[in-house]
This record gives structure tokens, sequence and C-alpha cells, in this order.
């Protein structure tokens, strides 16, 4: 009976994997760091996979574990030292040296959201994974109203922290 | 262009390229590891510290100066601080015990950290109620060695006879607050420390979020 549940969890797990890289990418700034959340994250679905009943998208139950695990319950590992990686900072120079693109623009946008808060970071992922207000105030506890007062905030924010 | 739209456009692009695709192998290795949450530290330290008070009750009733204590008649006083501490304790470890079982990864955020909090809130609890503890523990033995110990009882008579009965109620009392505060002061620290840092991130985030709902 485990064997099978480990079976389904794995097949299910590794068919999703993108949605947990995807909560690493935001909230971590190095690969050890994605590597570390990513693990974190897989055990804690793991450990509530049994109560899992299938009522709901593994998909959709997948965000709440994921972004719970981020926002709350995450350590940081002691190996891991938190900056920019360097590879990322010449990317940066560079494109700031050659091109004023989309890409650049685009570059700027995440180090900006790496700005945010944990709860603006989980806002930000939720609307860019094209949850609904309802989704977004059910995840995180919040009413409607208040998760898409806080969203405009964080817009604009965002503006400001582009254009100081 | 919004910008966050300019930034879905990048994240809806074919995820597959972006990110590392972990095969079947390295996810099963990754659940047959250990977790390193905070809800695990927690409960760690949670448990320590029912053990460590629990270790001190033991300690202190084995010691010399009790055995020496328990030729006064204070069964009065020993007891009832006895048994109220063993209920006390089972109490707090029922309730910390029950909170800790309502902590759930698939409740919303805020619904999470409230329920880490509470676990959180009772084990504190039960630290304030062992430091009120001590202090009434402390006093209740001075009483009693006043009361019945001859060589006390001495010694405050003759202060009492040289007119410095004042001075020598005042320089006990004093001594020993300091004592106590001094104990209570690192214990405080201690878990200042601890918690500060274990749960930074939690009630910043917490208030974060109660902040929204004002």
């Amino acid at each position: 009976m485990n064997k099978e549940l480990e079976h389904s969890f794995v097949e299910l797990l590794e068919e999703h994997q993108n949605i947990v890289h995807k909560v690493c990418r935001l909230y971590t700034n190095n690969q050890d760091a994605h590597n570390d959340l990513f693990q974190e994250i897989t055990i804690q679905l793991w450990k509530a996979y049994p109560k899992f009943r299938g009522d709901s998208k593994f998909s959709t139950w997948m965000y709440r574990v994921g972004l719970n695990t981020a926002i709350t319950l995450y350590r940081k590992s002691k190996r891991i030292i938190n900056t920019y990686d360097i590879e990322s900072f010449q990317f940066k120079i560079k494109a700031e040296e050659y091109d004023d693109t989309e890409e650049q623009q685009l570059k700027l946008l995440y180090q900006a959201v790496h700005q945010l808060n944990d709860i603006e970071k989980a806002l930000v992922f939720l609307y860019l994974e094209d949850k609904d207000y309802r989704e977004i105030s059910e995840t995180l506890g919040i009413s409607e109203v208040n998760a898409r007062v806080k969203m405009n905030r964080v817009k604009t924010k965002l503006k400001t922290i582009l254009n100081p | 262009m919004d910008e966050l739209e300019l930034l879905k456009k990048d994240w809806k692009k074919d995820d597959t390229l972006k990110y590392p695709k972990l095969s079947y192998n390295e996810i099963y290795t990754m659940i047959l590891r250990k977790s390193s949450s905070i809800v695990k530290w927690i409960f760690i330290i949670s448990i320590l510290e029912f053990v460590f008070w629990t270790f001190i009750a033991f300690a202190f009733k084995g010691s010399k100066s009790l055995k020496e204590f328990e030729k006064f008649d204070s069964d009065f006083v020993i007891i009832p601080l006895t048994i109220a501490g063993y209920i006390v304790l089972a109490y707090f470890f029922y309730l910390f015990y029950r909170n800790y079982r309502n902590i759930s990864v698939t409740d919303n955020a805020k619904v999470l950290m409230e329920n880490i909090l509470k676990t959180r809130r009772t084990v504190r609890q039960y630290v304030a109620f062992n430091l009120v503890y001590l202090v009434i523990a402390t006093f209740a033995g001075i009483y009693i060695q006043f009361d019945q110990n001859p060589a006390v009882i001495n010694r405050a008579e003759m202060a009492s006879a040289n007119g410095e009965a004042f001075m020598f109620y005042a320089k006990l009392f004093l001594m020993t607050s300091a004592v106590l505060l001094i104990i209570i002061g690192i214990l405080l620290l201690f878990y200042w420390l601890i918690y500060g840092i274990l749960l930074k991130r939690l009630n910043r985030n917490y208030k974060e979020l109660r902040k929204l709902e004002v």
C-alpha cells in the first residue's frame, strides 16, 4: 500500500514539478537555495499526501502546500549563503551595456519581485499563475476585497522599485 | 504595458526550458529525506522545554537542601505545590499536543501561522507558569525556614535584639529577589534568542497578513 502511495505521488509530482520550481524561483536567489526549498516542499507535499482526497486538483493542492512551505515552514539551510549569484550579476552588467530590450526589462522585473516581502511574492505568484481573487484569498486566508487591494498596492510598489 | 503583464507573458513561456527536469528517481530520493521545517524545530524545542522543567523538578526533589527541608513540618506547602506542578504539566502538555496536531500545511496561510503560534503560546505559558512557580516555591521555602528552622529563627531574633530587624529582612528579600531575577533573566534571554531567530520570519509574515485585514 505504502509503495503504491509512493509511486502515485512521485509520478504526480514528476508531472507537476514545474509548480514547485516556480515557487522556488520567486523565493530563492540561487541554485543551492532553490534545490533546498524544492526538497522541503517535496517533503511537505509527501507528508500531506495521504490526506489528499482528490476533491481539488493535485496542482491546486500543490500551490497551497508549496506557498505555505515557502512562506511559513521553510528554514534556510545554514550552508546557503543568500546572495544573488555571480552569473546573473554579470548578465545584468552585460545587459545594461548591450541591450535595452524586453529581456533587460524582464531581468529588472524579476529583481524587483525579489525585493517584495513573502506575502507580496505569494500574491504575485498566484497572479502570474492566473488564479482569480477567490482562490488567492482562500490560499492566503484574507478576504477577496483585501486580496484585490493588496494586489494593486503590489503593482504600485513594483513600479516604484523599477522607477525610483 | 503593465509590468506584471510583461512578467506573466514570460512566466507562461515554455517552462520546460527554464527549469531542471527532475527524474522519478531524484524525486523519490527526496521523499526519503528528513524535513527541516520550523514546525519540526518547534516540536523538538518544546519537548526539550517540558523535559527541562520536569528534570529541574526531579533534581530539586532529590537535592540535599530538600532533604533537610523535609525535617520541618512542610507537607502543607510541598504536597500542594507538587500536585499543582504535575496537574499543570499534564494540562499544558495535552494542550501543546492538541495544538501541534492541528498544524496542517494544507490550511490557508493565515490559519497555518495562527496554529503554529498557538502551539508556541502554550509552551510559553507553561514556561511562565514555571517561573511564577519558582518564585512562589522560593518564598514558601523562606517562610518555612523562618517558621521552623531554629538556626534561622535564632539569627532573626538576634538581629531584632540588635535593632537591625529591618535591615536583616530587607537584605534577605533583596538578595533572594536578585538571585531570582538573574535566573529568570538568563532564561528569558535564552528564549528571546531561540524564538527570536526561529519565529522572526513567521511573525513578520503573520503581521503582514493581519495588517491586510484591518
